[in-house]
């Protein structure tokens, strides 16, 4: 009984108090985690260089058919009495064309001229749109507007044929489908086939 | 004489039973729960390096991939529809014509002048300057015709006709246009998508 109520000695206190300390981990240690800061940087660097490589550009298509030559083969059939448009590019501007006849400058009549001129280049060295080729454009989609509306037979329809002079621009032929496929509020004329003149 | 030598006083000392009893009492006084003091990333990595993965892929093989260069600048347009993902690709670049993967070029384009007059050289049209037939790309074209038949029978497709993808430079003339939708054509190929770059504003 004496033994039990001896207190502890400065050498147990000194053992006890080191031995229940709890152990700091090494850094590095901790929990088996790796260390992961060179990896974060290497993928910091490489997506980087990616980002800055890869440049997004959301693209579109524009559904086509073969060109036909000199007509309109590959356009369904259309009776005698429908629109029947066809749109010229020229340096001059852009000839719209229907069943009865050239469409005269302006929209207006049947006759002879370009029906919406534009002078001077549609693209400048830059590869900026010439504001008159805008202004053009935007005649152009008024006009086929105008023409869809004419008749009510007219609404029905909605093929159109492009052909262009050996030098026009591909991004011009764009535009114009651009103007003559919708006007922002209604479809105008959105299937599309090229011409090639005989 | 004796060799037992004096021990020295031994101190005093608990005994063990409370010696233990104590060291029990102090690792359950010192014990504390175990700090969060680091974020375990290593999961959260695995998964970002898979997505991007998967990110580079499907971007690599999408047709968004197209790349944009001097020698090839695609036009502008108000389209916002979705381009068209099945079908041979057919690239017109300011100097140079591809088809498919194929980074040979199929035929070398001469300057923008002779383009607008008359196409690629005479030397590579079936009856001359004013042909719009090409025929080291029709050559081509129905070697890839003869592959997407196959596939398009393989998916349930209609193989009587092919689609073809056209990627062309926004200053590529009317004229060379035309002669290569006109080989596609003669080349059994039906229906293509004109490629532009989607949302130009009004």
């Amino acid at each position: 009984m004496a033994d039990q109520e001896q207190p502890l000695s400065a050498a147990q206190r000194s053992r006890i108090r080191r031995l229940s300390q709890q152990a700091e981990p090494e850094p590095g240690d901790v929990a088996g985690e790796l260390n992961v800061v060179p990896y974060l940087d290497i993928i910091t660097n490489v997506m980087m260089f990616v980002l800055a490589s890869v440049t997004v550009a959301f693209v579109a298509s524009i559904d086509t058919t073969p060109p036909s030559i000199g007509g309109n083969k590959v356009r369904a059939d259309v009776s005698s009495k429908a629109l029947n448009l066809s749109a010229w590019i020229t340096a001059g501007g852009v000839s719209l064309k229907k069943s009865d006849g050239n469409i005269a400058t302006g929209c207006e009549n049947l006759g002879s001229g370009v029906t919406v001129p534009c002078e001077g280049p549609a693209y400048d060295a830059q590869n900026v749109i010439a504001p008159n080729w805008t202004a053009a454009m935007t005649t152009l989609r008024g006009c086929a507007k105008k023409l869809k509306n004419a008749r009510p037979e007219f609404k029905e329809e909605t093929q159109v044929t492009i052909a262009a002079s050996p030098g026009i621009e591909y991004r011009q032929v764009i535009d114009v489908m651009d103007a003559l496929r919708t006007d922002g509020e209604e479809d105008l004329f959105p299937e599309v086939h090229f011409g090639v003149a005989k | 004489v004796s060799s037992v030598r004096p021990q020295p006083a031994k101190k005093a000392q608990a005994s063990v039973v409370r010696y233990k009893a104590a060291l029990r009492k102090s690792i359950r006084r010192n014990a504390k729960d175990p700090e969060i003091d680091f974020l375990n990333i290593t999961a959260m990595l695995d998964l970002m390096t898979i997505i991007l993965v998967f990110l580079l892929k499907s971007m690599a093989a999408s047709s968004a991939s197209i790349p944009q260069s001097k020698d090839l600048s695609l036009p502008g347009s108000f389209m916002t529809s979705e381009a068209a993902q099945d079908g041979v690709v057919v690239v017109i670049s300011k100097s140079q014509i591809l088809v498919g993967d194929d980074p040979s070029p199929i035929v070398t384009l001469p300057s923008r002048e002779q383009l607008a007059q008359s196409g690629v050289d005479a030397k590579f049209k079936r009856s001359g300057p004013n042909d719009l037939y090409i025929v080291p790309l029709a050559n081509a074209l129905s070697h890839a015709r003869d592959t997407d038949k196959a596939i398009r029978m393989a998916k349930g497709l209609d193989p009587s006709t092919s689609e073809a993808i056209i990627v062309a430079d926004s200053t590529t003339p009317y004229r060379l246009l035309i002669e290569v939708l006109f080989t596609a054509g003669q080349s059994e190929f039906g229906k293509y998508h004109l490629m532009v770059l989607s949302g130009r504003k009004r």
